[in-house]
């Protein structure tokens, strides 16, 4: 299973044909990369290294910075955790954007506009869901408004992040409680929660004891199977010493 | 796959690098035997060379000199001029330059010092926008926004680049085919082809610097990390290319990949130490190296790995008690992590001009790109703890290990999903530098029920090819 990291199955050819060429430092491209974020918000995909490209049209052309796109930019790498597509997205954002001031102080001072924020603010989500604390990561969403405004472009963000969280949970748990489900899904209620692990994961649903139990299906992650590695033994390494049994015998 | 069983897979690099290696330290011996380029360019000089080519032969002299440490910013700008007319006339004369490269090792000094003097004029810049005490000097940066432009740097490179048609070149050789049927009329020229060679691991650099750790491995697509790579014919350019490589891996949270990269290059130096005493470019190297160190010492705590003996005792005599505390991870080890990031990345730079009236908006990238990183070291900071305890058990409580670890089981379950997360990492098999395979990098792995957690320990089995192919060469 090979993820190169500068490929994406969902990029259309024009997109690839300008990131192989110099055309990716192109101001004038900027606004295909710009319309290709929206597409991306609309239609659920995300690329990753065509995004970053464009943060660096930003980056090299402050003038033609967008604060929206790069926050749907931001936006888009948070539905992808636990990934470094979020931090490698801030590192080409420019300094003044501070996403994890030092202290509180700090935010306040720095916070001399939206954008500044803005980003702040998605790097303080980005920070809850890669430490795994999803209850509050829900929690801080719903807490102001302006994160609702933040991630409104992108399609079906909560359920993007609903479905990785979920995932998350099928590598680590073979049984797990409802109630704990349910704060890190953020689904308050049990029907709901109940479709969605059916529906959504293909879980079951255990509600024969006092607890309801939701069971994860076996797989590769959740064995958790004490093994033996073997050593892996291929014809390669044997190359030198038959080389040398040629060289020999002439 | 664990570290183990890698090596355990490649087990004839050993014994191959080794008569490489030798060779590149008998190259290397001579290379040092002729001290330095300078020499070398007095030389053809004085073999009676026309005028012309004794002017351009100053010039490319210079271009490869460091500037004095205290120069003034007259003379920066002085020197970036004299970069472009040099390379505006090697790119742009009507065909290719007449000239013989005096060395290796020159083309490499003339990109590495062209892109030192770019990157420390930003830095110069950036911080005589930050302390707004000389007004002077900023009013003349505010009025050549263009000098040391990235855009002009990055057309450089790029363009030495295209015109020698080394990636071409490259990717033929790797193909296996006749590189200079694919050279062109440029490409097949020394100079150009060294320049252009040089060029990409000069970009590498630069788009490091830039905060672009995705592109600067991109740009080494065509070119393979190995011994026999012509970059490992120059010392300095051996050393910066695994120095880039190694950290835009750590930052891409590939740390595995950032190891086998810093592993190999401290190796290969730890073995050649005493022919770079005398080299002039010791010290930058002996610093270099340091650096690694502190590096691998982050990567290796956050992310458990079977070191290389020889690095493994440098590491500890260098950063023993540091390695330690990194190790034992948790909020005390804050503060070593960050200091020893700061000693170790690179001088980040911003590529655009600061902004002169507001010195507050002019945040050093090297704080920005620090504090990226260490949001990623706090989310992480648990699991040497968590995996220190689930080591000594099969099953285990939830609640119980909780109350051990006095936490709120909340928030140990948290633990434990990033720990497990953490676990899985890409690492590279083959291809490009981006290519790879999501694989579990820790012998350490559990499952909970509920709130019962099941422990599982894989052990490397016995490796037998390794020992019978050491047995054979010895004795066959």
């Amino acid at each position: 299973m090979g993820v190169a990291f500068d490929r994406c199955d969902t990029r259309p050819a024009n997109i690839d044909a300008i990131l192989s060429g110099l055309d990716r430092y192109n101001p004038e491209t900027t606004t295909v990369f710009q319309d290709y974020v929206v597409q991306q918000c609309e239609d659920r995909t995300f690329d990753c290294y065509a995004n970053l490209a464009l943060l660096k049209l930003y980056q090299f052309n402050p003038h033609l910075l967008q604060p929206e796109t790069v926050t749907n930019v931001l936006v888009k790498a948070l539905t992808v955790f636990p990934s470094p597509a979020f931090s490698l997205c801030l590192a080409l954002l420019p300094a003044y954007t501070q996403p994890f001031p030092a202290s509180e102080a700090d935010a306040q001072s720095a916070q001399s506009s939206d954008f500044v924020e803005s980003v702040q603010k998605l790097a303080r989500l980005s920070s809850l869901l890669e430490s795994a604390q999803y209850a509050q990561f829900w929690s801080t969403l719903n807490s102001d408004d302006l994160y609702a405004d933040l991630v409104a472009d992108v399609a079906g963000f909560e359920e993007l992040v609903r479905i990785r969280i979920a995932v998350e949970v099928g590598k680590a748990f073979r049984e797990i409680n409802a109630e704990v489900l349910e704060q890190w899904l953020d689904v308050r209620n049990r029907e709901s929660l109940e479709k969605f692990v059916t529906e959504v994961c293909s879980w079951e649903v255990d509600n024969s004891g006092d607890n309801t139990i939701i069971r994860v299906p076996t797989n590769k992650e959740n064995e958790a199977r004490s093994e033996v590695k073997s050593e892996r033994v291929g014809m390669d390494m044997f190359g030198r010493v038959i080389r040398r049994g040629f060289e020999q015998a002439a | 796959m664990s570290y183990d069983e890698r090596v355990n897979a490649h087990p004839n690099l050993g014994d191959e690098s080794d008569v490489e290696e030798e060779a590149l330290v008998n190259d290397y011996r001579e290379q040092v035997n002729f001290d330095d380029g300078m020499s070398e360019l007095d030389r053809t000089t004085s073999l009676g060379a026309a005028s012309q080519t004794q002017d351009l032969q100053a010039q490319l002299a210079a271009a490869a000199t460091p500037l004095e440490y205290q120069a003034t910013l007259e003379t920066k700008f002085a020197s970036y001029d004299n970069y472009c007319s040099l390379f505006h006339y090697i790119l742009n004369s009507d065909g290719p330059v007449e000239l013989e490269v005096p060395s290796y090792y020159w083309a490499w000094d003339v990109i590495d010092e062209f892109i030192y003097q770019f990157e420390s004029f930003c830095r110069y810049r950036n911080r005589v926008a930050r302390s707004g005490s000389n007004e002077e000097e900023a009013q003349l940066l505010r009025e050549n926004p263009n000098t040391w432009g990235c855009y002009s740097v990055l057309n450089v490179l790029y363009s030495l680049i295209q015109k020698s048609q080394i990636n071409e070149q490259l990717a033929a050789m790797k193909r296996g085919e006749d590189s200079a049927a694919f050279a062109g009329e440029y490409g097949s020229r020394p100079l150009y082809k060294m320049l252009g060679y040089f060029s990409i691991i000069g970009l590498l650099r630069v788009h490091c610097l830039l905060g672009d750790f995705s592109l600067a491995l991109k740009t080494l697509d065509d070119i393979e990390m190995n011994k026999k790579a012509m970059f490992a014919r120059v010392m300095a350019a051996h050393f910066t290319t695994y120095y880039y490589v190694g950290f835009s891996y750590m930052m891409m949270r590939r740390y595995g990949d950032a190891i086998r990269m810093f592993s190999h290059i401290l190796v290969y130096v730890s073995r050649t130490k005493n022919f770079q005493k005398g080299g002039n470019s010791y010290d930058a190297i002996a610093k270099k190296n340091d650096q690694m160190y502190a590096l691998i010492a982050i990567c290796v705590a956050l992310h458990p790995t079977r070191l290389d003996d020889t690095i493994h005792s440098a590491l500890r005599e260098k950063y023993g008690e540091q390695l330690i505390r990194l190790q034992h991870g948790g909020p005390e080890a804050l503060p070593l992590f960050e200091e020893l990031f700061r000693s170790a990345c690179p001088k980040f730079i911003s590529p655009t001009p600061p902004d002169f009236d507001n010195p507050a908006l002019n945040v050093d990238p090297v704080d920005h790109h620090t504090a990226i990183f260490m949001d990623e070291v706090k989310n992480t900071l648990y699991n040497p703890t968590i995996r220190s305890y689930l080591k000594l058990y099969t099953t285990m409580d939830l609640k119980k290990l909780a109350g051990f670890l006095e936490v709120e089981p909340e928030k140990l379950r948290s633990w434990l999903l990033i720990n497990k997360q953490r676990s899985r990492q890409v690492r590279w098999v083959e291809n490009g530098l981006l290519d790879g395979e999501s694989v579990s990098a820790n012998d350490l792995d559990y499952a909970l029920e509920k709130d019962l957690i099941h422990v599982s320990e894989t052990k490397a089995g016995r490796r037998l090819v390794d020992w019978y192919l050491r047995n054979l060469a010895r004795v066959y």
